[in-house]
């Protein structure tokens, strides 16, 4: 009997040791990082598409030993498309899942709120999709960084095509929340400086089912050309009612970068036709490194990139930062950001300007043809990105007013 | 005079064409009211069925008028069989599990179509084309076809209820349930396909308004919270009601966003409803005691 418990009792030292020594050996540090997004709502497309982009980043890392020697693990969370949630699951994945980067959200508004937390926490935070201009100036803090080209670079890149080659009367057609006053601020004001004149400006709440109330005050405008600020369901149900009022061929239509994906303009070819914007990719952009990051993606996920590519770009970035740094602690992860350059993002070369943290990024000029994005001007980082403004307001002493010429 | 015509009259236009879509959307949802004493939460999600199933029969058959008969037919099964499996087991019960059970019904028919056709927006082409100029601006036909289809659809229901011995059935069942079973009436089956009929009604609203709106698994949530006032308004059971509240907030919509930021529009609109809940719980028509 005591030989049979002390067999007993060096089973289950041998046991322990055995389950002890287990994970060193089978498994890899683990680093996590935090994919915030739209999983439902008016935005629901790009969330999914920031999550694939995310996805195939880490693949793509962990095929080469991770970062640091850690294995990457992606945890997702909706944010509902509103602020309050978004604040809600970024606190989650900071303080329950202990990411080392948050990557979000999709909305602009969930976005600035984001950004309270992030700073909060010093938790690295890269906006790939977002646009609003408050995030590189009043909204500010050193663990930001992004690579969505926001308001202020848009309207640089876009203003001056409009005004040149397209019209010069521009009725302003916004959606109304952070990222459609942003645009609708930065578009005016690059507009009036160019010599264009804004004969209208009206915005609509996000989400908005029915847009007709508006056309009549588009139409006694008047405009050659009708700027929309709109993205997500909003930009499809808007051109498709354009569209039925004989709109979309009466003014010639430019718009914001994200308002529609490519994956939408195949179903919508037709109201779009001719459609300007500005945006930074498109499977038919002929750049070889734009192709060859689309073609792995085809190959993923069976369908063309789109916005993902941002998201994609960033975690390179961070990961690039965090070998740099070698280390994840924050502070120094974010100064390994600063006037850092990755040269295998999607249109190869990147660098992040030090002082606000945004990538200078080169964006392309497209027109829709035939439900195609096709490139017809391509516009430097260098000429769009605007001065460092940190803390100011780009615009300020801003009004809506229209001025009668 | 300018003003009226070229600004004014096509607002009006723009109302009554939403509103009467509201309207049709709204009547399924209020019956069930009436009726089954169970505020269906669900009801957005068999608006967004119909949309979704007339995707599926289009695909088919390229037929928006094949789909415009198969979708309301085929949501209107499902919701007979959803009133026979899950809701008729609690009428005997407290209204909140009938609320609570509804809630989750649109959450696994929601998931279910994100399952099936994914989270993407899609789109149904007008099966009726051009545009008429109308006010001094050129009018879409569908939104044209839209309003005549809807007002001719509330006519017909209309004289359904008050002229059709099924219609009768129906009313009387609203009113007192126990003496129509007393009098040999299958009381079970009206309920079955009063409530079939009402998910068919939703179906042919998400369906109809699908070329305007487009098509995406949040479409009924949206729509949803804009039909519940409209009974709310109207008075909760009462058809006419739902007809005329649908209609005002169609008008009210449009012609308040002339003037005031639509953002709040949207707040008048909740602030209406607040205040008729405060002064009169039964709404414009409703019956005296509901709410009260």
């Amino acid at each position: 009997m005591k030989r049979l418990t002390w067999g007993f009792t060096v089973l289950v030292a041998l046991a322990a040791l055995v389950w002890a020594g287990a994970p060193a050996v089978s498994q890899p540090k683990v680093v996590k990082i935090g994919d915030l997004g739209s999983k439902v709502g008016v935005f629901e497309g790009y969330g999914k598409y920031q999550t694939w982009g995310v996805q195939m980043a880490v693949e793509e890392l962990n095929a080469k030993g991770g970062v640091l020697g850690h294995k990457i693990e992606v945890v997702s969370e909706d944010d509902e498309t509103k602020p309050a949630p978004a604040v809600r699951k970024a606190e989650k994945l900071i303080l329950q899942d202990d990411v080392k980067l948050l990557v979000g959200a999709v909305s602009s508004g969930a976005t600035l709120a984001v950004m309270d937390v992030t700073k909060k926490h010093k938790t690295i935070h890269w906006n790939s999709v977002s646009c609003a201009e408050f995030m590189r100036t009043t909204k500010f803090h050193k663990y930001y960084f992004s690579n969505q080209p926001d308001s202020r670079m848009q309207a640089n890149g876009l203003a001056k095509y409009i005004v040149d080659k397209m019209g010069k009367k521009v009725y302003i057609f916004y959606t109304d929340y952070a990222m459609g006053q942003s645009d609708g601020r930065q578009f005016k004001t690059a507009l009036e400086k160019l010599g264009g004149e804004v004969v209208g400006v009206a915005g609509a709440p996000l989400d908005t089912k029915d847009f007709s109330p508006w056309f009549g005050a588009i139409n006694q405008s008047n405009p050659d050309v009708l700027f929309v600020a709109f993205a997500g369901t909003d930009s499809l149900r808007l051109m498709t009612q354009l569209h039925s009022f004989g709109m979309t061929k009466k003014y010639k239509m430019a718009g914001i970068d994200c308002f529609l994906l490519q994956q939408d303009l195949a179903s919508i070819a037709e109201p779009m036709e001719g459609f300007v914007q500005l945006n930074h990719f498109s499977p038919y952009n002929p750049d070889a490194n734009m192709q060859a990051y689309n073609a792995r993606f085809k190959k993923k996920f069976g369908t063309d990139a789109n916005i993902a590519a941002g998201s994609y770009d960033a975690v390179l970035f961070w990961a690039a930062a965090v070998e740099k740094a070698k280390s994840f602690d924050p502070d120094k992860v974010a100064e390994a950001h600063e006037g850092m350059c990755v040269d295998n993002t999607h249109i190869g070369r990147q660098c992040i300007r030090k002082e606000d943290h945004q990538v200078v990024m080169d964006m392309h000029l497209y027109q829709v043809k035939g439900g195609k994005n096709l490139p017809i001007a391509r516009i430097a980082g260098s000429d769009s990105i605007g001065e460092a403004m940190v803390g100011k307001d780009p615009v300020e002493g801003f009004t809506w007013e229209i001025k009668k010429k | 005079m300018d003003y009226l015509v070229a600004v004014l009259l096509p607002q009006l236009l723009h109302g009554l064409v939403f509103g009467a879509a509201l309207g049709l959307l709204a009547l399924g949802l209020t019956v069930i009211f009436g009726l089954l004493g169970v505020m269906n939460f669900a009801h957005g999600e068999l608006y967004m069925l119909g949309a979704y199933a007339g995707i599926a029969v289009v695909g088919v058959t390229h037929s928006f008028w094949t789909a415009l008969i198969v979708a309301p037919l085929a949501v209107g099964a499902i919701g007979a069989v959803t009133e026979v499996t899950t809701l008729r087991p609690l009428y005997r019960r407290e209204p909140l599990y009938g609320l609570i059970l509804t809630f989750g019904l649109a959450l696994v028919f929601r998931e279910a179509v994100r399952q099936i056709w994914g989270g993407d927006m899609r789109r149904i082409l007008p099966p009726v084309t051009g545009s008429t100029p109308l006010l001094g601006m050129v009018y879409p036909n569908y939104r044209l076809f839209l309003l005549a289809a809807s007002s001719i659809l509330l006519l017909a229901i209309w004289l359904f209820f008050t002229k059709t011995r099924a219609g009768i059935l129906v009313r009387a069942a609203v009113q007192d349930a126990e003496m129509l079973d007393g009098l040999g009436v299958n009381v079970p089956r009206v309920f079955t396909l009063t409530f079939a009929g009402s998910a068919a009604l939703a179906a042919l609203a998400g369906l109809l308004l699908a070329p305007i709106f487009t098509v995406y698994p949040q479409m009924g949530v949206e729509m949803i919270l804009l039909a519940f006032i409209v009974v709310i308004l109207g008075g909760m059971g009462s058809m006419g009601g739902s007809v005329v509240a649908a209609l005002v907030i169609g008008l009210a919509q449009s012609l308040l966003t002339l003037w005031m930021n639509p953002q709040r529009v949207a707040i008048a609109i909740f602030a209406l409803m607040i205040v008729v809940l405060i002064v009169r719980p039964r709404g414009f028509f409703g019956r005296e005691g509901v709410l009260e």
